[in-house]
């Protein structure tokens, strides 16, 4: 694979799986700031994985993981690492407004009794904009369309000001206009806000055309591929 | 998980008094050690075991062992029934204050945890990317359930206390829009739900904690109305 300067990820050498059979067999990738990267393939191949193993969420068996340079296991600086799931495991029953899912983002940052500042409001205000929720901020999350769904998700790990976001199958369940938002979303987060952007999916046409990279997980094994080439994921 | 932990924390409570009443320890003390001790186990059980085996042997395990001990200690069926259903009307100023500063304690946490809480019931794997420290939020809020089914336990009673655990958020969360208007609903429906209750109780002469409950339940349907009111109206041109 191509070497990339100020990598804001970096894996060497690493395996990694659940139980003895490995998922991800001596894997080296490293990722540039300001760059969306897509990986694809089928369910299954171990894509999860590789962004589990990037959060520090499942230890490799071999190798070593970094985020901006330190060692996954050290890392303390959360705020700089966003995470969009492929779903909220929150209960549909759950009363909670998009105003306060965007500012739950910040609860890394706000520990005990302290207040918002000026500066997290301006930023909250930014990302509901940027992410077209300014009309239906006050109102319950779980009632929204799943596109807005996914945009409040989005913002909500925006409002850090990461440098570094990861989007787990953000067009599942999405209808096609939504789509359109979230691609004119992730151009101007890519292209106007410098944030590189890691986007996981099985279907390789959701990043066709933003993306600077697409590496394929198939078999344990990723591989740098140009997304005509791919096909029957 | 969470019904499991209040349903377990019950029952540990139960134990924990007959290990007070058998040591001389404040019962409120070996209930509050007791239901700690359960919800721990729980956890631990339920992340090595799926299923309902570890909240069976646990609610099972309590309920035995609760009697085992109350009735090795000299405490008659009184004692237990009094455990079981409260008496709100023959606390002593003691108690009173016991209540008063758990409750308190319990809105300190609320309040000083309240973000890290909000972020985890929405989605708890993106709460620990964020640096939020998960495990040991869990275990706050099995603290904070512990001290309020201790609380509870000589005011409504155990077996009643979950109820109240669990009907005035039902109520609250079908009229509010947001985390924070439910946790105020809540509050008001469970003090409206004792204040009614009791009331009703004296001047009726009815049992306390079930008068308390069946008017939590009966404001829960009152919301599900209002809730049911709002949504045909909110469909109409």
């Amino acid at each position: 694979m191509r070497p990339v300067s100020s990598p804001v990820l970096e894996l060497d050498g690493v395996t990694a799986g659940y139980g003895r059979a490995p998922v991800l067999v001596d894997l080296s990738l490293r990722l540039a700031a300001g760059e969306l990267t897509a990986v694809v393939g089928p369910n299954g191949a171990g894509k999860t994985t590789l962004v589990r193993l990037a959060l520090g969420l499942l230890r490799p068996q071999r190798g070593t993981v970094r985020l901006f340079g330190t060692d996954v296991t050290r890392f303390r600086d959360w705020s700089r690492v966003g995470y969009v799931p492929q779903r909220a495991e929150t209960s549909s029953t759950l009363p909670m407004s998009v105003d306060e899912v965007v500012r739950s983002g910040l609860a890394g940052q706000l520990r005990g009794l302290r207040r918002l500042t000026s500066h997290h409001r301006e930023r909250v205000e930014h990302v509901l904009d940027v992410m077209d929720l300014q009309a239906v901020r006050r109102q319950r999350v779980t009632t929204l369309s799943g596109g807005q769904q996914q945009r409040a998700l989005i913002a909500r790990a925006l409002v850090t000001s990461p440098g570094l976001l990861f989007l787990d199958e953000p067009t599942t369940g999405i209808d096609a206009s939504a789509k359109v938002a979230l691609r004119e979303a992730l151009e101007h987060l890519v292209g106007v806000e410098g944030i590189s952007v890691v986007y996981i999916s099985h279907d390789p046409e959701g990043a066709a055309g933003l993306a600077a990279r697409t590496l394929e997980v198939r078999d344990g094994v990723v591989r740098e591929v140009r997304p005509s080439a791919l096909s029957g994921l | 998980m969470q019904r499991a932990l209040v349903a377990v924390t019950v029952i540990a409570a139960v134990a924990g008094v007959g290990l007070a009443l058998l040591t001389g320890v404040e019962p409120v003390l070996g209930a509050l050690a007791l239901t700690v001790v359960a919800a721990l186990a729980l956890a631990r059980m339920s992340g090595r075991q799926g299923g309902d085996l570890p909240l069976a042997l646990l609610f099972y395990g309590g309920i035995a062992a609760g009697f085992l001990l109350t009735a090795r200690a000299g405490g008659g069926q009184t004692a237990v029934l009094g455990l079981l259903f409260g008496s709100p009307f023959n606390l002593s100023w003691r108690q009173v204050g016991v209540v008063v500063v758990l409750a308190g304690l319990v809105v300190l946490v609320v309040a000083a945890v309240y973000r890290q809480l909000v972020a985890m019931a929405f989605d708890e794997p993106s709460a620990r990317v964020a640096g939020i420290p998960t495990s040991g939020l869990s275990l706050a809020l099995t603290v904070l359930v512990a001290l309020v089914v201790v609380a509870g336990m000589s005011t409504v009673g155990l077996l009643l206390i979950s109820a109240l655990l669990v009907v005035p958020v039902a109520a609250a969360a079908q009229l509010a829009g947001s985390y924070r208007a439910t946790l105020a609903i809540a509050s008001a429906t469970g003090a409206v739900s004792a204040l009614v209750g009791l009331s009703a109780s004296y001047y009726a002469d009815l049992a306390p904690g079930a008068a308390v409950v069946v008017t939590a339940i009966g404001l829960y349907a009152l919301a599900g109305l209002a809730a049911g009111v709002r949504g045909r109206l909110a469909v109409r041109p």
